[in-house]
């Protein structure tokens, strides 16, 4: 990884108690991806996938109202069977800022799995979650030391 | 929020910024901890202030510098937003492994 990817990269990581097979397998064909994948109240309603490098992903969610969103995707960057998968990721909306997410899983002993998600953000762009909420966002900094600066000012105040 | 990111990738604005948390300075007092030359500081101030991280005193002659602890907290919601939404995919993916190793199980 390029040093200046990881100062605009967020990192989410979790033990599961799962081979890094399956894991893996969860995330590479659809039947199982609209199973876990997406926010609470916003079901995956759309989602094809062309698991392949160079092949395209497309996803779609729908709300309450029952109106499917702009759907999003992107383009299978690298696969790794078993231990990665890197995509990226933008709307299908003109001039919507792509990133990238790169899928780690990094196999335990016991047949646990560390599963490890970076998403790397577009330098200075404006990004409307899909998580919902309209959150905007352009990162461009060692984010995770911000957020423990900003957790040791409200311990200050 | 472009400038705010961008003005917090750097590691001495966020060690200015750590100061800041512990009450207000002036271009002096910072001068001296972080080893730097005064422009040097007062640039990195002046991409803090850009970005609303910071406020500065008009009046006094020293201009003292505080921190916008609500640019920051707004900055670090995202991230923690963002952070919550994958550990809830991962709380499911988890609870859909489990449920997919059993089966497999049960059918071999």
């Amino acid at each position: 990884m390029k040093l200046e990817n990881a100062y605009r990269s967020v990192t989410v990581s979790r033990v599961i108690d799962a081979p890094a097979d399956l894991l893996f397998e969860c995330h590479a064909k659809p039947e199982h991806v609209m199973k876990w994948f997406g926010p609470v109240g916003w079901p995956i309603t759309l989602c094809e996938m062309d698991f392949r490098v160079g092949g395209a992903w497309r996803m779609a969610m729908t709300g309450e109202d029952g109106v499917q969103n702009t759907p999003f995707g992107g383009i299978f960057l690298e696969i790794i069977p078993g231990r990665l998968i890197s995509y990226d990721n933008a709307f299908e909306e003109p001039g919507a800022e792509r990133m990238v997410m790169t899928f780690l899983f990094e196999p335990l002993p016991g047949g646990k799995t560390k599963l490890s998600v970076e998403t790397t953000f577009p330098t200075a762009s404006m990004w409307e979650s899909h998580v919902g909420q309209g959150l905007v966002v352009g990162l461009g900094s060692a984010l995770e030391q911000m957020e423990d600066l900003a957790i040791g000012m409200k311990g200050a105040a | 929020m472009n400038k705010v990111f961008s003005a917090l990738a750097d590691p001495t604005r966020r060690a200015i910024l750590a100061r800041l948390a512990l009450g207000e300075q002036t271009v002096n007092d910072l001068v001296a901890p972080f080893g730097l030359t005064q422009p040097s500081i007062s640039k990195h101030l002046k991409v803090l202030e850009g970005a609303g991280l910071v406020s500065r005193g008009r009046l006094a002659q020293t201009r003292p510098v505080r921190l916008n602890a609500a640019a920051m907290a707004t900055a670090a919601d995202w991230l923690a937003d963002y952070k919550r939404f994958w550990e809830a995919n991962f709380d499911r993916l988890d609870a859909y492994a489990l449920e997919l190793k059993k089966d497999r199980a049960d059918e071999a």
